[in-house]
């Protein structure tokens, strides 16, 4: 008897998803239609593309609903999504989310704490225009590190630091046209 | 040949890196030696692979040579040296430590480790340089021979109903053999389809958005690539590491002592060498057919014939064979060169090294892999078919360097393969990040990136495979460009794709292959 696998989930899923896309989504989200007349001829309108790749996911949600429904897997670690899976993403994002603020704000905070000019003038200066993407770098650097090892660590820092003061240096040094985060957006 | 010594001329007597004692070097041959030593040691490192150093290099070599025509050769040759590098560089890990440092590598284990327990780590070193770089020379060939005969094929024989239909058919195709299901290969198709058309088309309203401002530009090609590809293979591994997967041992490595190749091994493991290298070449030549398939049934293959013919005293596979080496090397380093058969002759990348090649021809201009660059004009110089050229001078090349110096210097890498994952791929993280913001300096690209990190690790967790995601991503404008094309040139009849017997056959094929591949989800093939 097939059990309701991961998989025979996924596939209905993307076929009910895909469908109501194509249906509701598209319609509303498309300047053209499928096929278009104008001035007499006939062209393929902007929502061709798109209904051709939700055509794609119907059939491919059938598909993988049909293979997982006749042949159900056995003997294999299943696919899936677990508590597990969605807890290492929230730690990640949370991780990504603290070093893109350090990164995007230490500088301009320092900057407004210690100067009267702003950050937007000392952006191509030394240590200034390091210190956003060092403090950001080590962060991320010495979490992930942290987090693969499952306990925080000096030495996880310290690999962040040093890893994230050579490639500022690395990359700013030889070429003088590449701008560090965040001093694009600054 | 005009051509071809013109692309010989272009590769050697292009812009100069730098001048020794008076001479100028050549900036194409330099950044060929510079990116075959940087992918050896990328491919010794387990963890690393090939792509993750072209991704995070391509900016770089862009500042250095910027955006002009005389830049590609010089990209493309190191790009091209990371490639080969890389799968030379992936044998070490896998014979001194036990570690497949990429998955094709796991059958070099087998018997590669078990040499080096024997006392015999250079001897299988030096199999499988031998073994690797012949698979590679002679699949180099068959691209040499191969891309340009079915070029002048494709611009010969097929219009635009028909180039549409076989992009549509190498779609399927490449949904049907990769990954654990043909289901799971065409969502990420399809996923990677509407990813590429979300703000794009021809219309003033920006599709698919949502009326987020944001979305107005679609989403970046680098930040995508980079974000499924490596971001997403980082979170994976990462995770491995958070949740215990990963044994921590560090492998145990003997005492050397004298050993080297020994009399008779070359002739030991030609034919299995030879065999394993068309085996390689067949399967490369297909887009989306992985190396880790082109070593499995190199080594079956290999393994059978052994079976029958060995002597008592020689070693089984998977008890320290030679052979054993030889049949996994030679299948899985012969992949890369005809792997590239369907990028110069279709513009359809076949693997993620193909991936970067496109997005730096992308990026320079100039160059734009597919049939039209085989169009051999006179007297007018076709400067695409020069840098073609070029590209199978480098290789060949590239071919030579590693025949030379790169078993040395592959020998001399088994110190990278001590370097601790768990520390290297957070910084990998940050050089990759990088490498996007200086492309795209917005941190709103870095978002993106992670966005599509995440989609690659759901991708991972589920089994999906994700270079469809990356080729549908990439040839998604060429699909639609060749549609509305063909559509508008039958005078909009709406059965264009069937309006030829090769459109028609191009269709049903394509249509056969999503019935006819179904197979039990979980039955991956890499």
């Amino acid at each position: 008897m097939p059990r309701l696998t991961a998989d025979l989930v996924l596939g209905l899923a993307a076929l009910a998803l895909a469908l109501a896309a194509l249906l509701l989504w598209l319609p509303a989200d498309t300047g053209s239609g499928i096929v278009e007349r104008i001035r007499g001829q006939y062209r393929i309108g902007d929502a061709m593309g798109p209904a051709v790749a939700f055509g794609i996911l119907i059939l491919a949600g059938l598909v993988l609903a049909i293979e997982a429904w006749l042949k159900p897997v056995s003997g294999q670690r299943p696919s899936g999504l677990g508590r597990a899976q969605l807890g290492f993403l929230l730690l990640l994002f949370v991780i990504f989310l603290i070093s893109l603020l350090a990164m995007r704000w230490t500088g301009p905070a320092l900057a407004s704490l210690l100067t009267e000019g702003g950050y937007r003038s000392l952006r191509a200066s030394l240590p200034w225009k390091y210190l956003g993407y060092v403090t950001g770098g080590t962060i991320l650097v010495g979490s992930l590190i942290a987090l693969a090892e499952r306990r925080p660590s000096v030495r996880a820092f310290v690999i962040g630091f040093l890893a994230a003061l050579l490639l500022a240096m690395f990359y700013d040094l030889p070429f003088k046209d590449f701008l560090l985060p965040p001093n694009g957006d600054v | 040949m005009d051509y071809v010594l013109m692309g010989i001329g272009a590769v050697f007597g292009g812009p100069e890196l730098f001048s020794l004692a008076g001479i100028g070097i050549p900036a194409a041959p330099a950044m060929l030696f510079l990116g075959l030593l940087t992918g050896i040691a990328v491919g010794a490192t387990p963890g690393l692979a090939g792509p993750m150093a072209m991704a995070v290099s391509l900016p770089i070599l862009i500042s250095i040579f910027g955006v002009r025509p005389d830049a590609l050769l010089p990209v493309f040759g190191f790009l091209i040296g990371i490639m080969k590098g890389a799968t030379v560089g992936g044998a070490v890990p896998a014979v001194l430590f036990n570690i497949p440092g990429t998955p094709d590598a796991f059958m070099t284990t087998l018997d590669g480790y078990p040499m080096t327990r024997r006392g015999m780590p250079r001897r299988a070193l030096k199999i499988a340089h031998l073994s690797s770089v012949t698979g590679d020379t002679l699949s180099d060939i068959a691209l040499f021979v191969c891309a340009p005969f079915l070029a002048v094929l494709v611009e010969r024989f097929l219009d635009l109903p028909e180039k549409t239909a076989l992009i549509l058919l190498s779609l399927t195709f490449i949904a049907a053999v990769m990954g654990s299901s043909v289901g799971k290969g065409l969502i990420a198709i399809g996923l990677g389809m509407l990813a590429a058309m979300v703000a794009t088309g021809q219309d003033f309203h920006p599709r698919l958005t949502l009326g987020i401002e944001a979305l107005g530009q679609g989403f970046p090609m680098v930040s995508a690539v980079l974000g499924i590809l490596i971001l997403g293979e980082i979170f994976w591994t990462l995770d491995d590491h958070w949740r215990g997967r990963v044994s921590r041992d560090t492998a145990q490595t003997a005492d050397a002592g004298p050993d080297g190749l020994r009399k008779g091994d070359v002739k030991r493991i030609l034919p299995h060498v030879l065999r394993s290298s068309l085996i390689g070449t067949v399967i490369g030549a297909l887009p989306g057919v992985g190396s880790t398939l082109a070593a499995t049934l190199g080594y079956t293959w290999g393994r059978k014939v052994h079976g029958r013919r060995k002597t008592p005293e020689q070693a089984d596979f998977g008890e320290g064979a030679p052979e054993g080496i030889a049949a996994t090397e030679a299948a899985n380093s012969a992949v890369s060169g005809a792997n590239l058969i369907p990028v110069l002759s279709l513009g359809i990348p076949g693997n993620a090294a193909a991936v970067f090649l496109i997005l730096a021809a992308d990026s320079i201009g100039g160059f734009n892999p597919g049939p039209g660059v085989f169009t051999f004009s006179h007297p007018q110089i076709n400067p695409e078919l020069v840098v073609a050229f070029g590209i199978f001078t480098l290789m060949a090349l590239g071919n030579l360097l590693n025949w030379t110096i790169g078993g040395a210097f592959m020998r001399g890498m088994g110190i990278m393969s001590r370097v601790p994952i768990r520390y290297l791929l957070p910084v990998v993280l940050l050089v990759t990040l990088t490498a996007i913001y200086v492309q795209d300096p917005r941190l709103g690209a870095l978002w993106t990136a992670f966005g599509f990190g995440v989609l690659g690790y759901l991708f991972r967790c589920l089994r999906i495979p994700h270079l469809p995601f990356v080729i549908a991503f990439i040839l998604a404008g060429s699909l639609e460009n060749a549609a509305r094309q063909a559509f508008s040139a039958t005078g909009g009849d709406p059965f264009f794709l069937f309006s030829s017997w090769v459109s028609t056959a191009f269709m049903l094929m394509a249509i056969a292959t999503v019935f006819l591949a179904g197979r039990a989800p979980g039955e991956g093939r890499g």
